[in-house]
This record gives structure tokens, sequence and C-alpha cells, in this order.
């Protein structure tokens, strides 16, 4: 049996909110696979923003399907974190940058875990 | 025709198809047409007479970046003020009009502090 | 309408935020910004105080917990216990820093008002009672620590280390967040008590896989904070490449924060679903203990081997509640195993803030943290090689100092709770009390017994003073150190803390 995606009402067509989930899901697996691969700091900074990006389309698929509102506040908090975040991340890369000319994290390799 | 929602759609689709085969026309029967004489003077740039110089990629100023910054955070918080704007008439309606407008005030006034922070520390200024 | 005085240590903690910045700004000498954080530290003790003896006061007419904004955010005996512990260490961490950034010209006003920034989330962090302000609260907490890890900004390994603490430490958070997204997915909650109501028997419905992801990811998220094996690596190189004073409260501060989360969260929010993670936090505890110590033993360098230390340090702060859950110990019993947890980490901010003092102030002298250039300490710095010596068996846990009340109590309540698994782990920790006494007893007999080696400019050494705020830190934690350890029944008002939180469990 193939699984409802999405249905046509009166509305137009709405799709299943478990689908934005999988969507969800989906960005997240890749945002995090981007992460762990890449080695460029500015990619790995578009992968976290594709984490965090995922993490917001749950949010609002959850309050379509609950009629809730509680979810959408918590994006624009979300969103806010998330800038700050890049705010910060790109400071430090400018940081870096001046002192090696590079933004590979394969070239930092000076401090050994 | 499955219903008025695809319906709509299929006008689109319709639309779509006729200018690309236009569009598409056109560029086949130019290439039929027209004669074809490739030479090296012809590939160069013309328009102003020199060769370019150096890479396609070229470093930007640092100072950019942190306009940018700036820019994003103070971008970003505004998203604060929409949903304070939504709600302060209900607000006001219950007699509380007072305390959410000196609530944004603080918020601005933190923002502005922020700012403040970043002429005094000499960052807006472009030399 | 809002209880100002319920929220006066946040409101005051912001206020000296700013005015930091605005010192910052102004004409005059740097150090006047740490002057006005720690004042500020200090007027945020005065609301703490009086919220936490409020019954004995005549103005104060309002007692027990206090619920504001719905129940998310709550005030009572644990957050306030907590919230003292913050203010307290940041106040040393402040003192640790003061000569550190004069003596090596770094920016001063800037990382008080990001230190400070970080302490606020604490502060809210330990009141936080939903997801969304428990999220706020952590970033704010990690944030400006990414700033201030790098904040040796001419130096390689300070920015290499400020840029994987940055990576690691958001992709932690995105975990965390998705967890949390998917938490109130299925439970329609963002409030611990709504969560915990709404996730009962979810376990046996439809939505448990996403449920148990969710609760799996935010748990996960947390370790990453803390630092718990096997999401510790980036902790040494963090460590290392960090200014000293900023390490220590890396360690401390930012540290219980992570604990403080990871314990509301578990209990509060997925109090219904022990089984769930009750196995994940045994085994967290007993490999974090286990693998940070044995890491520890081959350091030479005196920060990473704090670094591996307070890995294994964290492994203890967890045992109790690993063998809590273990024993399926529930109700007002968990009293002794919250009460162990915040005594151990009132101790260890205690003992772990005054080592890394000790660090700074030789490194200072030395100018090398390597074990084998600390040798014959005690010859030319007496006093020093003493303090180490005191901070590192307190963290070994030798009576009569306090770290030995700590690792007491923490045995006492995994016993108390009597199982088989809860045993097995008062082995495990045991066994690493052991070997953690080793490696710390290492650089202290190194300090004591061996010869000066060549090359340390011992005259030049002897006429250096501390700085006097880091004088006032390590007195500060000296003797702290030594009076918890002589009068433990000093923290019995810990009990009272633990009580009210076991009492929401």
């Amino acid at each position: 049996m193939i699984p409802l995606i999405a249905q046509v009402s009166a509305d137009g067509l709405q799709v299943e909110p478990g689908w934005y989930m999988a969507l969800a899901a989906v960005l997240f697996a890749i945002g995090a696979t981007g992460l762990l691969l890449r080695r460029n700091a500015l990619v790995m900074f578009m992968s976290i923003e594709l984490m965090l990006n995922a993490v917001n389309l749950t949010f609002v698929a959850v309050d379509s399907g609950l009629g809730s509102l509680e979810g959408q506040i918590s994006v624009l908090f979300v969103m806010v974190v998330a800038a700050a975040e890049v705010t910060v991340g790109l400071a430090i890369i400018v940081a870096v940058f001046r002192k090696r000319a590079t933004a590979s994290v394969d070239e930092l390799s000076g401090l050994k875990g | 025709m499955p219903n008025q929602y695809f319906g709509d759609y299929i006008t689109v689709l319709v639309f779509m198809a006729v200018g690309a085969i236009i569009v598409g026309g056109a560029v086949v029967a130019a290439s039929l047409l027209a004669p074809n004489h490739p030479n090296k003077t012809k590939s160069e740039i013309y328009e102003c007479g020199i060769n370019p110089v150096g890479g396609g990629w070229s470093q930007s100023h640092i100072r950019y970046y942190i306009f940018a910054l700036l820019f994003l955070i103070f971008d970003v918080e505004a998203i604060f003020i929409f949903p304070w704007a939504l709600k302060v008439e209900s607000f006001a309606e219950a007699g509380m009009g007072g305390f959410i407008f000196v609530e944004m005030v603080i918020f601005i006034v933190i923002l502005l502090l922020g700012l403040v922070y970043a002429i005094r520390k000499g960052v807006l200024r472009w030399e | 309408m809002i209880d100002y005085h319920a929220l006066a240590p946040e409101l005051i903690l912001a206020g000296t935020v700013m005015a930091v910045l605005i010192v910052d700004m102004l004409p005059v000498r740097k150090h006047w910004t740490a002057v006005v954080g720690l004042l500020g530290l200090f007027a945020t003790v005065v609301p703490i105080l009086t919220l936490g003896f409020c019954e004995s006061l005549d103005f104060c007419d309002y007692s027990g917990s206090r619920e504001m904004f719905g129940g998310s955010y709550v005030i009572d005996a644990f957050s306030l216990a907590l919230k003292g512990l913050f203010i307290g260490s940041a106040f040393v961490a402040v003192l640790l820093s003061v000569g550190y950034l004069e003596s090596n010209r770094f920016w001063q006003g800037e990382f008080y008002f990001l230190m400070l920034a970080s302490v606020l989330g604490a502060l809210v962090m330990a009141s936080s009672r939903d997801l969304v302000t428990m999220f706020v609260g952590l970033e704010l907490v990690t944030g400006p620590t990414f700033l201030m890890a790098g904040w040796r900004k001419g130096e390689a390994r300070s920015n290499e280390a400020a840029l994987k603490f940055f990576i690691i430490g958001v992709l932690s958070a995105a975990v965390l967040l998705f967890g949390m997204s998917l938490v109130y997915g299925v439970t329609g909650e963002l409030t611990f008590t709504g969560i915990r109501a709404g996730s009962v028997g979810v376990l046996d419905g439809d939505l448990s896989g996403l449920f148990i992801i969710g609760v799996l990811f935010t748990i996960l998220g947390f370790a990453f904070k803390v630092s718990a094996v096997p999401f510790h690596f980036w902790t040494p190189d963090t460590y290392e490449g960090a200014p000293t004073p900023v390490t220590a409260y890396l360690s401390v501060i930012s540290k219980t924060a992570g604990f403080v989360g990871l314990l509301a969260i578990c209990y509060l929010a997925f109090g219904e679903v022990t089984t769930l993670w009750g196995t994940g936090l045994w085994v967290l505890a007993a490999l974090s203990m286990t693998v940070g110590n044995l890491i520890a033993l081959r350091q030479t360098n005196v920060v990473r081997l704090l670094g591996y230390s307070s890995i294994a340090q964290g492994g203890f702060i967890l045992v109790p509640f690993g063998a809590a859950i273990a024993a399926d110990v529930t109700g007002s019993d968990l009293e002794e195993a919250f009460f162990a947890t915040v005594t151990y980490l009132v101790i260890y901010a205690f003992m772990n803030l005054g080592a890394f003092g000790v660090v700074i102030a030789v490194g200072n002298r030395l100018r090398s943290a390597e074990i084998k250039d600390w040798a014959g300490l005690f010859s030319y710095a007496p006093g020093l090689a003493t303090m180490l010596g005191l901070f590192f068996f307190s963290l070994a846990g030798i009576p009569p100092l306090a770290g030995w009340f700590a690792k007491f109590v923490m045995f006492r309540s995994v016993l108390a709770s009597g199982s088989g698994w809860a045993g097995a782990l008062a082995v495990v920790a045991a066994v690493n009390s052991v070997i953690a006494f080793y490696y710390y007893s290492k650089v202290v007999v190194s300090a004591f017994m061996e010869k000066v080696p060549d090359g340390v400019p011992v005259a030049e050494i002897r006429e250096q003073r501390t700085a006097p705020s880091l004088q006032f830190a390590l007195v500060l934690t000296t003797i702290g150190v030594v009076v918890i350890g002589f009068y433990p029944t000093l923290i019995s008002g810990l009990a009272e803390a633990a009580k009210t939180f076991a009492s929401g469990f």
C-alpha cells in the first residue's frame, strides 16, 4: 500500500504532518553528514544551519498537527540562537583565517586529542 | 480534468511548454541558418580593449565580514518585535499597556547598547 | 504579576553584564570592568540569600517554591543552592582571570562581559523547567565560552581550540534541539511537568519510536556538554588550547550547568520512562570514570591531566544517579542521591578552581605546564607547592580534605540504594579512586621530592609575586577545601535543596 502523502481539500493541497517530520529528519541527517564529512569550515556552518532548520520544520509541523502555538514560538528562539551562533562562529573563523590563511579544518591539527 | 486545484496547474504547465518550444525553436533555427566561421580574434574580449588580469576570485576586505555579522545579529533580533506588535493592543485593553511598552523599551535599549558599543569600538568607521 | 523578588538574581546579574559593557566604553582603566563585575556578583548573592531564608525574614511573606510563567520557571531551594554555587564559582573565576589577562595584555572588558553573560545563562538553567527556556539558557552558557576559548587571538592553538569547541558545541546543540522537538512532537508539551504527564504509556503507543529517539538525542546532547565518555574527545584539546582561567571556568561552571540541565530533564521531564535512560546513565558514569582516569595516567601536561581528571570527576558526579536508577529507587528515597550530587558539585567547584589557580600561578612563572618542569617546585615556591598538594589530594579524596567528604556521600548514597548493579558501580568507582590517587600524587611527589631541572631560573622565580587577585582566589578556595573537609555539616543545608528536588520527582 502506498502511504498517504497528501490529500486535496477545499483549501487546496494538504500534506500530512508526518511527511514534514520525515523531511525534517532527512534534512537533519544531511546536515549531520555534511558536518562530519566536509572539511571547509564555511560548508560546515551551512550544515549546522540545515540541522537547526530541520528542527524548526519539526516544530512547525507538529504545531500544524496539534493546532498549538508553542512550537512556533520556539522557532523564533531557535532562529535567534542560530544567528547568534553563526555570528560567534564567523568571528572565530575570521580569527583563524587571519592566523592561518585557510578555512580547512584539516589544517588545524596542532592539538592531538 | 481531475479537479479545480490541479486544473489551475495544468494551465501553468501548458504555458511553460509553449514558452519552451518557442525559445528552443528560435535557438535551433538560428544555429541552422546562421553562418559559422570561428577564429581566435573573434572570441577575445573587445568591450574595453584590455585583457583581464588575475583570477575570477578576489578577496574582499575583512571589514565586510564585520558589517555582515552586525547586520545579521540586529536583523534577527528584530524578530522578537513582531509578536510583541501583534499582542500590544490586547495588553493595552487589559490595562497593561505601560508594562508591555516598558518591556519593549528595555529590549531596544539593550540592542542600542550593543550598537553604541560597536560605534565606540570603531567597528562602523569606514576608512 | 511578575514576582520581581524571585527574579532579582537574574535581573541584577543582567544589569551587571550591561554595566560592565558600559564601563568598558568609558575612558577609565580596564580593570574597573573586573571590579564592577565582582561587585555585581556580590550584589547578586543578596537576593539569593533573602529568597533562601525567606521564612525568617519580616518583609518576605512567601515560602516554599515559586512557580512563574506557567511552571516554566521555578525558584525553589534546589535552584537557589545551584545559583549560589554558580555565583560563588564565577566570583573565583573572575579573580583567576584578572592577573592573567593583565599580565598578558589581553582584551579585558569584553572578557568579563562574556563571562558574566555565560553565568547568567547558568542561573537561568538552574530555574528553567521547560525545553525552550532550558535550551536558551544552555546556549547562553556555551555561546560566550566559544569566544573565551579563543581569547589568545594571536596563537594558533587557541584558535584551534575555539573552532573545535565551537563545532562540537553547535553539533551537540543541534542534536539536543532535534531531540527536544521530537519530544514536543510526541507529547505536545514544552514544560517538564506536561511532558511527564504526557509520556505516561507513550512507550506502548504508535509514536514510541519517535519518543525514544527524542529522549536519546536530548540526553546525547547533554552528554556532549558535560563531556561524558564517549562524547569527551573535544575536552582535552579545548582545555589545553584555551587560556587557563577559561579552562577553569569551562571545567567548573559550564560543566555544572550541563549536569543541572541533564538531571532536571531526566528526572522532571523523562521521569516516567526511566527504562530508556537509566542504563545509559550507569554506562556513562562507569565509562567516564574509567576512561578519563586511564588516559589521565599517561598525561605529561598538567592542564591536560586536569582535563582528563575532570572527565573522570564528571563520572563520579553521575554515579549516585546511575546507581539509584539501577536499583529502581524512586520518590523521596532519591533525596540521598540528589544530596550526594549537589554536595559533590559544590566541593568539586572549590577544589578544581583551586587547582587551576595553582596552575595559573605556577604557569605564570615557569611559562610551562609540563609536569617534568614542575619538579622540585617546593624548593623555590613552597606556598604554591603546598596548595598544589592540598587541591590535588582533595581531588583524589584524601581525608580530611573536602574531596573526601564528596566521595564519602557518593559511596553512602550508592550503598544505601543496595542492589547488585549499584554495588557494581560502587566497585568501579572505588577502583577508579585508587587510579586517580596514583596520578594526582605523581604530580605532587614530583613537586616535593624531585630535583629542580636545569634551566629553571630559580632565583628569578623567588622574586616574583602572585597577583593579589589570584592570591585572594587561592585563599578562598583553600579555606573552602580545608574547612568543608573538617566541618562537613556546613553544607548540610544542601540536604534541604535535595529534598525539594526529590519531592518533585
